[in-house]
C-alpha cells in the first residue's frame, strides 16, 4: 500500500519556526516525522511514497495555490492513501491538512484524512463533515503512539472498504 | 518492550499532568519565574564575578547602590511564598473553572497572610527584654513558606469553588452592573474560606508549633526538600523527563509537577544562605538543571545538532541541522523532536534518555570535587546559551569550562547514533538516487494544472 504524507516544515524536517516560507517541495519516500509512523504502516504493510510539504506562512500567504497543487500532486503520485497530519496543536498546519484532504475527497478519487489535536477546534468543526479528521493529542501529550494505531485502522477501513468504516470512523474520528 | 514500557507511563503521565491540584502548583510557580529572572539579574548586578566591576559601579553611583539593587531582589526571593500563594491560587480557580480566577487568587493571599505572624520579635539595643513591632517578616514569606503556601492555596481556593458551587452567595436584582454582581457574589464564599483558616491559625497559636508554619515546614517541606538534597534527586528528574518525551509526552510538563516545587525551594535556600553569609549548600537548584544537564533542548541535543550541520553526509542531516542550530544555541529543539525525529525513534533512544544523566553526573562530581562552585541562586532564563550561562549561573569561568566538557562529551555519546541515522538516511537518499519508476522527479514547478 502506498501512503502520501503531507506536513509543514516543522514535520518535514526543514526546520521549525525559523523557516516559516518555504516553498511547495515534494520529495520522494518519508521524511521527518516519516520516521514515527513507519513502523505503525509496515504493520499494514504500507509504504510511504512521496512526502510534500511546505511552510505554514507560505500556506497562509498562497493558501489557493498550496491547496490546488497539493491535490494536483497527490493525484499524480496516485497513492492508496494521503495522510495530511499528524498536525498535533499547531493551528496554520492543521488548517492547511483539512483543507487539502477536503480537496483531495472532493476532487479526486483518492482516499484521504487529516490529523490533529482538540486544540484546533474551529478547523475540526469546519472540516470535520467534509474529510475524516483522526483524533491526536497535542504536542508533548500522551497517546501519539495509540493515535498513530487508530490512523492505520482508519486507513485500513478505507483503503479496504470495510464494514466497519463507520465503527472505525466513530472511534478514532471527531 | 517499547510498549510495555508506554503503557506503565501513559497512566503515570496522565494522572500527573492531568491532576488538578498539580497541574496549579506547576502552572503557579510557572507565573512566578519571570519575576524570580528580574529578581536575579538585579541580584547579578549587584554581586556581578568580574573583581573591579563592583568598585566601578560604586565609583558611578555611590556608596550603598546595591542596597537599592536589593530592593527588587528581596520581592523576587524573600517574598516567594507571597508570590507562590496568588499564583497558584489563581491557576487552582482555572482548574476549577470558576469564572472569577483573580477572586480565588485573592482569597488565597488573603487566607495565607491570616494565618502568617503578624508581629516580629525584636532585640531591642538597650532594652532589658525582646521587644516586638506589627507587620510581616520573609522569613514565613520566603522560601520557608512555600509548601504551606501551595497547601493554603488549594484549600481556601477549593473552599471558596465549593461555595460558589452550592450558590453560597448574594443574589441581586437584574440590572446590577456584571462588576459589582461579581465582586458581591465573592462575598460569602471569601468569607467562609477566611474563617476556616482564621480558626486553623488560632488552633495552632494553642499547639506547641505556634504558628501553622512550623508545623507544615518540620512534617511536610523539609523531609521533601531533603530528598532533593540526595545524590540521586536530578538523575531520577533527568531521567524520566527525556523518557517521557521519547514517547511524545512533554517531560518536564509531568515531573515538574512533582519537582519544581522543590527545585524552586533548593534555589532560593541557596540564595537565602548566601544573604545571610552562609554556605550555600544545595547542588540541584534551578539552574544547575537548566544549565549543566540538559542544556540545548530535551535530551540536550545540542551536540548532536552540531554534528548534523557540521559532520552530517545525508541532506536530511545536514539542512535540518543548519537550521536547527541557531535556536539550538538558546536551548530550542522542537524542530529535531518532531523533524529528526528523536520522539518514538527507537535509534536515538539510547543517547536521548542517555546524554542529561551523563551531563547530570559529570556536573555533580564536578561540583562536588570542587571543580567548579555550587550554582548560585538565581534563576536565568532558560534560552541563556551555554559558557554564558556556566558563567554567570556559578560565578565563576569553571563553570563555563564545565558546559564545554559536557559538549565533548556529548558529542561522543550521540556520535555512534548520529552515525547510523546519517547512513541510514543516505543510504535511503542513494537508494532514491538510483531508483527510476512513476513518481520520480516529483516537483511543483512542472506541475500542470487542469
Amino acid at each position: 500500500m502506498k501512503i502520501v504524507l503531507i506536513f509543514d516544515q516543522g514535520l518535514a524536517g526543514a526546520g521549525g519556526k525559523t523557516n516559516p516560507n518555504v516553498g511547495l517541495t515534494a520529495v520522494k519516500g518519508g521524511i521527518g516525522s516519516a520516521l514515527m509512523l513507519e513502523s505503525h504502516f509496515a504493520k499494514i504493510g504500507a509504504t510511504v511514497a512521496a512526502t510534500l510539504y511546505c511552510g505554514n506562512e507560505y500556506f497562509l500567504n498562497n493558501q489557493e495555490e498550496v491547496i490546488k497543487k497539493m491535490t494536483a500532486m497527490a493525484k499524480k503520485v496516485n497513492p492508496d492513501f494521503v495522510v495530511c497530519g499528524p498536525c498535533f496543536n499547531f493551528p496554520d498546519y492543521a488548517k492547511m491538512a483539512a483543507m487539502i484532504s477536503a480537496s483531495i475527497s472532493e476532487n479526486t478519487d483518492l482516499k484521504s484524512c487529516a490529523m490533529m489535536s482538540v486544540e484546533n477546534a474551529d478547523t475540526i468543526e469546519n472540516y470535520k463533515d467534509k474529510t475524516p479528521i483522526v483524533k491526536m493529542p497535542k504536542k508533548g501529550g500522551t497517546g501519539l503512539n495509540d493515535s498513530f494505531s487508530d490512523l492505520c485502522d482508519l486507513i485500513t477501513g478505507m483503503v479496504e472498504n470495510s464494514s466497519d468504516l463507520e465503527s472505525i470512523k466513530n472511534r478514532v474520528c471527531y | 518492550m517499547m510498549q510495555k514500557l508506554e503503557k506503565l507511563l501513559m497512566p503515570v503521565a496522565n494522572i500527573l499532568s492531568k491532576n488538578k491540584v498539580l497541574s496549579a502548583i506547576r502552572d503557579g510557580f510557572l507565573i512566578t519565574v519571570p519575576i524570580t529572572i528580574v529578581g536575579s539579574i538585579f541580584l547579578l548586578i549587584s554581586n556581578f564575578p568580574i573583581e573591579g566591576f563592583l568598585n566601578f559601579m560604586t565609583s558611578i553611583f555611590g556608596e550603598g547602590w546595591d542596597a537599592y539593587m536589593g530592593r527588587v531582589t528581596a520581592i523576587a526571593f524573600d517574598c516567594v511564598a507571597l508570590l507562590g500563594v496568588l499564583s497558584i491560587g489563581y491557576c487552582y480557580a482555572r482548574e476549577k473553572g470558576l469564572e472569577n480566577r483573580i477572586g480565588g487568587g485573592v482569597v488565597a493571599l488573603v487566607c495565607f497572610l491570616i494565618i502568617t505572624p503578624q508581629k516580629t520579635i525584636v532585640e531591642l539595643e538597650g532594652a532589658a527584654e525582646a521587644g516586638s513591632v506589627s507587620g510581616f517578616t520573609f522569613t514565613f514569606l520566603g522560601t520557608a513558606g512555600m509548601f504551606l503556601a501551595m497547601i493554603t492555596a488549594i484549600i481556601s481556593v477549593e473552599i471558596y469553588a465549593w461555595a460558589i458551587k452550592k450558590k453560597l452567595i448574594i443574589k441581586l436584582p437584574e440590572g446590577v452592573p456584571p462588576a459589582v454582581m461579581e465582586s458581591l457574589a465573592a462575598l460569602i464564599p471569601s468569607a467562609i474560606a477566611m474563617v476556616i483558616f482564621f480558626a486553623i491559625g488560632i488552633i495552632f497559636d494553642h499547639t506547641s508549633y505556634k504558628y501553622v508554619h512550623y508545623f507544615i515546614y518540620q512534617v511536610l517541606q523539609a523531609p521533601l526538600v531533603g530528598l532533593g538534597k540526595l545524590a540521586g534527586f536530578e538523575v531520577i528528574y533527568q531521567f524520566l523527563s527525556t523518557l517521557f518525551w521519547f514517547f511524545g509526552i512533554n517531560g518536564p510538563a509531568v515531573t515538574n509537577t512533582i519537582f519544581a516545587p522543590i527545585h524552586k525551594v533548593l534555589t532560593v535556600e541557596n540564595y537565602e544562605a548566601a544573604q545571610a553569609g552562609l554556605e550555600m549548600t544545595n547542588i540541584f537548584t534551578a539552574g544547575f538543571s537548566d544549565f549543566f544537564c540538559n542544556f540545548g533542548g530535551g535530551g540536550s541535543t545540542l551536540g548532536l545538532v552540531i554534528m548534523m550541520a557540521f559532520l552530517g553526509k545525508s541532506n536530511r542531516m545536514k539542512t535540518l541541522g543548519k537550521l536547527s542550530l541557531p535556536a539550538g544555541i538558546f536551548g530550542i529543539n522542537e524542530p529535531i523532536i518532531f523533524g529528526l525525529p528523536m520522539v518514538l525513534n527507537p535509534l536515538m533512544a539510547i543517547p536521548f534518555i542517555l546524554v542529561p544523566v551523563i551531563n547530570t553526573i559529570i556536573a555533580y562530581l564536578a561540583t562536588v570535587v570542587g571543580i567548579m562552585p555550587i550554582t548560585l541562586g538565581v534563576q536565568l532564563p532558560w534560552t541563556t546559551p551555554i559558557i554564558a550561562s556556566g558563567f554567570l549561573v556559578t560565578g565563576s569561568v569553571m563553570g563555563s569550562l564545565v558546559q564545554i566538557v559536557q559538549l565533548v562529551v556529548d558529542i561522543l555519546v550521540y556520535y555512534p547514533f548520529f552515525k547510523l541515522l546519517d547512513k541510514k538516511y543516505l543510504d535511503e537518499e542513494s537508494a532514491l538516487e538510483g531508483q527510476t519508476d512513476e513518481i520520480d522527479d516529483l516537483s511543483f514547478d512542472d506541475l500542470g494544472l487542469d
